[in-house]
């Protein structure tokens, strides 16, 4: 491992002075490592290094000179600007020579002494000539010079502090510190550190990591703003303008689905400084179906894949929910899908399902009643019948030590892991449509319709034609005859998680049926009809990006985040297409076809496959979407028939329009 | 047709299905209580919610000939009382597109 590369060697063509005995021991940048060993004075010349490496480097490496101070002729890159970063990589990664001869072969030094010095200084405490050095690099006092001097002064008392020389801690807070221009507040929150009773409480106190810790680089990044940086160049200048060129790049790939980091290395980062990345549609991006999923009788509402991704939970109208097993086989003409259990107690449709952290436990809502599933055996291990209306959301908390219920009675609900009532919100102000706990364990995120009380909604009894209807709320309810439906009240509602507090209340423009919370636990992605997918901004509860395309009037329509750094968004839609954007430009990336007649209702990314995702419909059926990078594209069978085990379950047809027999009419009346 | 909640209404008196409880008009909407149904007393709407409508047909009527819908409950299914598509007579006009709902069908619901 070479250490970093010495920054306080400093080139000297004219006159190469008596060279520097130190020779290797580098001293750091200052930024990658704490160990000094410091050179002894300024300028070891270049020459004597490569001599001590037993080249005999010619001392006079000719200087090449180049006209303009361009990079290229045609190029705004500042030549001297450039070479100066180059160099400082060089040093900093231990190309110590390759530095010297940049050096001298461009006549551009890296740093002038003077800030060598400086950093030399600051970090081996030497505090009088730092501050002296200060005013030769050119700080001047009404460009903070104070403000530096202060930092450095602060830096000096504490280790003062730390090292219990009381006395001279006292000097520096009344000669020093207390005489500067900083707030009282500052003073005294210095002051007191001096009751520490130790140097561990002082650190700790100080949030200040002490002499033998990073502390003084910390100075001297600090510092650096007051110090131009054409002096003394940022630490991994080089570095960070590339890093940047990477983000630059990954953003403005639409279709990224592959891990790329920035810190730590990943084979299956794509990313090399020798080509622009960009991600292949066709090779990362789930558009294909692979598979189709045929086993329930009846529109399919609901899809959500385990968390280890290997199982999928389905379910809607025809009131069973299924659990598929998605086979190993990366080959798709091999792969299997089967049906593991069918769990068929409920009475009615059902509109929600919940894996448990440790996927061992699902939960399925179905009208006023949540049932709990044990995953291994299919049986209903629990039925919960607190709610008094629809039941219309179900989210484990992050820990999986227990669950939070939400419904149209405008409850909110937790439970424990074991199904045991723990906490209640009691009646809250919305009809719960959705809701989600932030994966920080922070929030939970609540939309609904906002109820009025009935005092509140200007009560005039009586009959007669009134001229003001009180309008109907919410719901994208049942369909004939909405032709009065007027503006409705629907509204997100943050809560803090541990107080049970409203932190927000916010009032949406339409009706809302959906809410996931990003990765982060920043965002919070609603749909909202009409026609509407909201990103909003938790911290600042502000809507920071608006999808659209996709249908949504009348159905619950359900959306996800999905793919690397969850990167898309992706949802249902009445038009019976899936709609997919990316999620920090808003495009519309694709608009699958495929589902048959009627709405896409509900879509589940897989997490731990970022090129797969399932989709659920009217048409009885579910999809699996894919990339179909796997080399070998494989031919027919690519419709993939369901597992026997749950076909011609019983199946009892509950449709309402039914029975229209009775011819005998009512009476009728007139005023 | 996918999946949908009921809707819900706001109002000082709010009148549900009694078998279910399903929202499904307010007093505000209400235009006359001088009607009868096959269980007694109805009332007539201008706006109902969470029902859904049968097929049309032509019935005589104590004030005349009507067309006229069958209109049941969306969540529990129960006959609630119908809905005028015409009206034959001129002077009964007022009622088409509105809504009979039988009394004893009906409960008080929040």
């Amino acid at each position: 491992m070479p250490e970093a590369g010495p920054s306080s060697i400093a080139l000297n063509i004219a006159s190469p002075k008596s060279a520097v005995t130190n020779g290797f021991s580098p001293a750091t940048n200052g930024h990658t490592n704490g160990s000094l060993s410091p050179t002894n004075g300024v300028g070891a010349a270049p020459w004597k290094l490569l001599s001590m490496n037993g080249k005999s480097a010619s001392p006079a490496l000719a200087r090449v000179n180049l006209p303009g101070s361009t990079l290229y002729e045609d190029s705004f890159v500042d030549r001297e600007e450039f070479v100066r970063l180059v160099i400082q990589s060089l040093r900093d990664v231990g190309y110590i020579e390759s530095a010297s001869t940049l050096e001298a072969e461009s006549g551009y030094t890296m740093e002038t002494p003077e800030v060598s010095d400086f950093r030399q200084y600051i970090l081996e405490a030497q505090w009088d000539e730092a501050e002296r050095a200060l005013v030769q690099l050119g700080v001047a006092e009404d460009e903070g010079l104070w403000e530096a001097k202060f930092l450095i002064s602060q830096q000096k008392y504490l280790e003062f502090l730390e090292a219990e020389n009381t006395s001279a801690a006292l000097q520096v807070l009344r000669n020093e510190l207390a005489p500067s221009h900083v707030d009282s507040d500052q003073l005294h929150s210095l002051s007191s550190l001096m009751m520490c009773t130790d140097a561990a409480d002082l650190r700790q106190r100080a949030g200040w990591d002490g002499a033998s810790g990073s502390s003084r680089r910390r100075l001297l990044t600090n510092l650096q703003r007051y110090i131009p940086s054409s002096l003394m160049i940022p630490p991994r200048r080089l570095s960070t303008l590339l890093s940047q060129a990477v983000l630059y790049q990954r953003s403005h790939c639409l279709y990224h689905n592959v891990p790329l980091s920035l810190t730590s290395p990943n084979p299956r980062s794509h990313f090399s400084l020798y080509t622009d990345h960009h991600c292949d549609r066709e090779k990362h991006f789930p558009k294909a179906t692979t598979a189709i999923l045929e086993g329930h009788v009846d529109e399919v509402w609901a899809v959500e894949w385990s968390h280890c991704g290997t199982r999928l939970a389905t379910a809607g109208k025809d009131k069973c929910a299924l659990i598929w097993r998605i086979g190993p086989e990366k080959d798709l003409s091999t792969r299997t899908y089967t049906v593991d259990f069918v769990l068929s107690d409920h009475q009615d449709a059902i509109g929600y399902l919940a894996w448990s952290l440790d996927d061992s436990i699902l939960l399925t809502a179905s009208d006023d009643c949540v049932r709990m599933w044990n995953t291994s055996s299919g049986i209903c291990i629990r039925v919960l019948k607190e709610h008094t209306d629809t039941v219309t959301s179900l989210a484990w908390l992050p820990d999986g030590s227990g669950f939070i219920s939400g419904g149209l009675d405008r409850k909110i609900i937790l439970w424990d892991a074991d199904g045991k009532r723990r906490d209640t919100w009691g009646t809250t102000s919305i009809r719960v449509t959705d809701l989600a706990v932030t994966p920080d364990f922070s929030r939970v995120v609540a939309v609904g319709m906002h109820y009025l009380a009935p005092s509140a909604a200007g009560s005039t009894t009586g009959s007669g034609r009134s001229e003001s209807i009180t309008p109907p709320t919410g719901g994208g309810g049942a369909r004939p005859n909405n032709t009065a439906s007027r503006e409705s009240e629907n509204r997100m509602l943050i809560y803090d998680l541990a107080t049970k507090q409203t932190e927000a209340s916010i009032r949406l423009d339409g009706e809302t049926t959906s809410v996931k919370i990003s990765p982060d636990s920043q965002y919070a992605l609603i749909n909202q009809a009409p026609d509407e997918i909201h990103l909003w901004d938790l911290s600042t509860c502000r809507v920071v990006r608006r999808f659209t395309g996709q249908h949504q009037g009348r159905h619950v329509i359900r959306s996800c985040f999905g793919g690397v750094d969850s990167n898309f968004i992706v949802s249902g839609s009445e038009d019976g297409n899936v709609y997919i954007w990316h999620r920090d430009s808003g495009t519309l990336l694709e608009v699958l076809p495929g589902h048959g007649a009627g709405s896409v209702n509900s879509v589940s990314w897989n997490p731990k496959i970022e090129r797969l995702f399932a989709s659920c419909s009217d048409d009885h059926t579910i999809r699996i979407w894919e990339a179909l990078e796997t080399s070998e594209r494989l031919s027919s069978t690519e419709e993939e028939p369901e597992g026997e085990s749950n076909k011609g379950k019983g199946k009892s047809r509950d449709t309402l329009d039914g029975h229209l027999d009775n011819g005998s009419g009512g009476v009728d009346g007139a005023f | 047709m996918g999946m949908s909640y009921r809707q819900y209404l706001q109002g000082a008196r709010i009148y549900g299905c009694s078998r279910c409880r399903t929202h499904l008009a307010t007093i505000h909407s209400m235009i006359s209580r001088a009607f009868n149904g096959q269980h007694g007393r109805a009332y007539l709407f201008d706006v109902v919610v969470n029902v859904v409508e049968g097929e049309p047909a032509d019935r005589q009527m104590t004030t005349g000939n009507h067309t006229v819908r069958d209109i049941y409950c969306v969540k529990c299914g129960a006959t609630l009382g119908w809905k005028y598509d015409r009206a034959y007579e001129p002077s009964q006009r007022y009622k088409e597109g509105k809504y009979i709902l039988e009394r004893n069908l009906l409960t008080d619901v929040q």
